[in-house]
């Protein structure tokens, strides 16, 4: 894998780490937690290298 | 009689529209009431197949990538403009703006025009306009004299101009790329209305000053840079980020293709470095990824929605109507029709009804090049209005505009119409306007 | 454990839950693999990392069939999978492989030139997956792809991709694309090398014509046609002429425009001694005003919106009631594609290439087009071929 698509998934997992943090952090607002989430699956699912 | 599949669609369009009010009434948010209406929308089609529910759930995921790279934009560069301004950066060229040219505040705005234009332009986005120049020249613009919402305004407009300025305009990207139109011969025709259009944008919304403030107050009652600050930290950081664009540009085979979300991250750790305040970078991140949520979602659930329209015909029946219409109709509809098509689908409007759009009105000898050149001009006006809105609420984000979103949009109606205006006028008169095509540029 | 803990578990089982079942689709489709039965001319398969060593190892490499005849004479060679998204390319360049019996000279065919475009579809578009063709032994099942590779294979896009060696800017979406990346370098980006080793196979092997097969939107102007450059132009034009005077169904000829660079006809014209031709089928899945992009829309091309356009005079081909079935426009390929190696042949006699067995248009509107796959169960295991 070339090293600039290499650090491609280091900025996605850095992003889903923030976002992961956030939502254990989130303790009332409903609607952002699924926010989150919403956000967290294609980055996740592109990390795996699903899609 | 009429086709079943004409009933179907327009059952799974209302059946959208229902959902996301329900989802309004019951006081959920944009980006939820659209899952909403995307989730509903592929229910009701579904129902006869379009699409089969056991791909439900794939169509919905898939949207979600869609827009993944912009939203790596998005993140990667607010984390840069967010690092700049904690350690003094932004402070500090403002200081230096409203220091030169305080009493020539004309001559001021229009180099903030120029500054504002140039990341647009090289990377087609008006929203990197926004969040790598946009603060600075807020905050500067606030200190010549100018409310914060005219500065919003004049920002918001001078972004999306930047966006559809040459050389690169990803709009126009798209529709050549499917019409097999080459990308050339964009440079007038585009830079030319460009500049026309944010001097005119300058004059009108920049002309008189809301307050006076003398240049000694103005530079008292902004913040100071921190203590070490200077041109070379300040300066480091964009270079770092103009650089990598450059040398892409200059020796396009001897650098590796980047990405502008690796050139905003290379670009935040130079800031990093030559920032004289302490920053903790990770606290810092996440806090911007939390203000960013609202936005992101919107990016990867309007995916999803365009997906679900897609796969169950709504999006085709769109795009149907506008090609079936009426020429003279089209012209005038064009004015609404492409400002909301942005809005909804962003860039995802020049492929949907950008690209037939443009095979008819050539195949009814309209000048495609002069034609794709004035649908890119209207298409930024769009990325003010919701539910993407994404100019205009990165616009309102960084400028610190805090009254209502619409008041800031009503603030920029005269360039609006102008744009407008040189839109349509440049697709009606395209065969006239054929001069300014310099191929090869 | 806090008061939103079981909240979030729930949404956290929700979103996962579906994101497991749309991934577990996504998983089989890039893995699936589509099974090609070799016919009785096909010589030797090999691998295209063979002409690109940068290619090894990677979803981009992709398999070449050299379909040899019992007499020395020229080389032709078909792409199809350019676009993986246009998939009467595909089918036509399997039926070749299939049946075809070649007396004369060598044919190369490459099924699927951008693989990695053939393991992905495109987010935003609501494409199926896969898509079956109904053949005597049962459904042949294929998966259906993009226009571009796939991002886990080539990543990230440019902000704007500049075109090598003549350095036209071009959309970022066209990194991704074949035919946009001719003739490519064997250290640029994938797509770039997956060209360059096509054209070093160009050159090792003499291939004296390359065709790209393609399918176009009915209200894109080229479409129904041949597009040829300055030296394919003859040929091309007799081979046009031939087949609507013949075989009865429209096709004309479209010349190379000069500056728009990448493209196969512009490129393999311009740096090798192959005469290029691209040729495309009217494909209306790909049309932006229809409806649902269905199966059925895939296979029979029938739309209720393209019809009306069409009465309105908006689309590029005739269209009435019946579509643009899958049969007419695999037909179409075979049939103009072994016209194009006929009218070479007969032009160049000491490189001629003779081919027998593969259906013209007539045989696969009779016929369909699964009539002509063999079933890999019942094939010499030797002889089948995962792509």
């Amino acid at each position: 894998m070339p090293l600039v698509m290499i650090v491609y998934y280091v900025i996605c997992l850095f992003i889903a780490g923030m976002l992961v943090w956030n939502f254990a952090r989130e303790k009332d607002d409903r609607q952002m937690m699924l926010l989150y989430l919403v956000v967290l699956v294609p980055l996740v699912l592109r990390l795996l290298r699903i899609n | 009689m009429a086709n079943p599949l004409y009933a179907h669609i327009a059952a799974v369009l209302s059946v959208m529209a229902a959902a996301y009010a329900a989802a309004r009434w019951r006081k959920l948010g944009v980006e939820l009431c659209m899952l909403a209406a995307a989730v509903a929308g592929g229910l009701a089609g579904a129902v006869v197949q379009t699409p089969p529910i056991g791909e439900l759930a794939r169509h919905l995921v898939e949207g979600t990538f869609t827009y993944l790279d912009v939203m790596l934009v998005f993140v990667t560069a607010t984390i840069f403009i967010t690092i700049v301004t904690e350690s003094g950066g932004v402070d500090f060229i403002v200081r230096a703006i409203v220091r030169a040219f305080h009493r020539q505040h004309l001559v001021a705005l229009l180099l903030l025009m120029i500054l504002i234009l140039i990341p647009g332009a090289l990377t087609g986005a008006g929203s990197v306009s926004v969040l790598t120049v946009g603060a600075p020249s807020a905050l500067a613009m606030g200190h010549l004299g100018l409310s914060k919402r005219r500065t919003a305004a004049i920002l918001f407009i001078v972004a999306g101009l930047s966006a559809a300025a040459p050389p690169v305009n990803i709009w126009a990207m798209v529709i050549c790329a499917g019409t097999a139109i080459p990308y050339v011969g964009f440079t007038y025709a585009l830079g030319i209305p460009v500049l026309l259009l944010g001097t005119f944008t300058i004059l009108t919304l920049g002309w008189r000053r809301d307050h006076r403030v003398s240049r000694d107050e103005a530079l008292r009652a902004m913040p100071q840079p921190p203590p070490g600050m200077n041109w070379w930290r300040v300066l480091l950081p964009f270079g770092a980020f103009f650089g990598t664009v450059a040398a892409s540009r200059l020796w396009p085979f001897a650098t590796p293709v980047m990405g502008l979300p690796l050139q905003f991250t290379l670009a935040a750790i130079v800031a990093l470095l030559c920032s004289p305040r302490r920053i903790n970078a990770l606290a810092l991140s996440r806090d911007t990824v939390r203000r960013l949520v609202p936005l992101l979602a919107t990016m990867a659930i309007v995916g999803s929605l365009q997906q679900i329209m897609t796969v169950t015909g709504v999006r085709g029946a769109i795009s149907y109507a506008v090609i079936a219409m009426p020429l003279a109709l089209l012209y005038v509809l064009l004015v609404v029709l492409l400002p909301i098509s942005e809005g909804l689908l962003t860039y995802g409007a020049a492929a949907i009804i950008g690209i037939p759009l443009v095979w008819y009105l050539d195949s009814i000898g309209l000048h495609a090049t002069i034609v794709i050149a004035g649908l890119s001009l209207l298409w930024p006006l769009g990325d003010g209005l919701p539910p993407t809105a994404l100019i205009g609420r990165l616009t309102v984000m960084v400028s610190g505009y805090e009254g209502s979103y619409w008041s800031f949009l009503k603030e920029t109606w005269l360039p609006w119409l102008a744009i407008t205006a040189a839109g349509i006028g440049m697709i009606v008169y395209s065969a006239k306007l054929s001069a300014l095509v310099a191929w090869g540029l | 454990m806090s008061r939103s803990g079981p909240v979030k578990g729930l949404l956290v089982a929700v979103v996962a839950s579906v994101a497991a079942v749309a991934g577990a689709q996504f998983h089989q489709h890039r893995h699936q693999r589509l099974p090609i039965v070799a016919g009785p001319a096909v010589a030797r398969v090999a691998s295209l990392s063979e002409y690109g060593e940068g290619l090894a190892r990677t979803m981009a490499d992709t398999k070449v069939f050299f379909l040899q005849g019992a007499e020395p004479g020229g080389s032709a060679l078909i792409m199809a999978g350019t676009h993986a998204n246009e998939i009467d390319a595909l089918l036509s360049a399997l039926i070749f492989v299939e049946n075809a019996v070649v007396e004369k000279g060598t044919l190369i065919v490459i099924p699927q030139l951008n693989h990695s475009a053939s393991v992905y579809t495109r987010p935003g578009d609501g494409c199926p997956l896969f898509y079956g063709i109904e053949t005597p032994w049962g459904t042949k099942v294929f998966r259906f792809g993009d226009r571009g590779a796939s991002p886990l294979d080539q990543w990230p896009d440019p902000d704007v991709y500049v075109h090598y060696p003549d350095a036209q800017l071009l959309s970022f979406l066209d990194a991704r694309n074949t035919n946009r990346s001719w003739p490519g370098r064997p250290d640029g980006l994938l797509t770039e090398r997956v060209t360059a080793a096509v054209m070093r196979l160009l050159a090792e092997e003499r291939v004296d014509i390359a065709l790209d097969l393609h399918g176009a939107e009915t209200m894109f102007p080229v479409t129904n046609c041949i597009v040829a450059p300055e030296r394919s132009m003859r040929i091309a034009t007799m081979a046009s002429m031939t087949v609507t005077a013949m075989e009865g169904f429209e096709n004309h000829v479209e010349p190379s425009p000069k500056g728009f660079r990448g493209l196969s006809h512009r490129e393999i014209g311009d740096h090798s001694d192959t005469a290029p031709f691209l040729l495309e089928a009217p494909f209306p899945f790909l049309d932006q005003p229809t409806g649902p992009k269905t199966r059925d829309l895939l296979m029979t091309g029938r739309d209720p919106f393209l019809l009306s356009l069409a009465g309105q005079q908006k689309l590029f081909v005739p269209y009435d009631e019946s579509g643009w079935p899958i049969e007419k426009r695999v037909g179409q390929h075979c049939s103009v594609a072994l016209e194009i190696i006929n009218q070479f042949s007969r032009k160049r006699a000491d490189r001629a290439i003779r081919i027998s067995e593969v259906p013209r248009y007539a045989d696969l509107v009779r016929n369909g087009v699964g009539f002509y796959f063999h079933d890999p169960s019942k094939a010499d295991p030797a002889r089948v071929h995962l792509d």
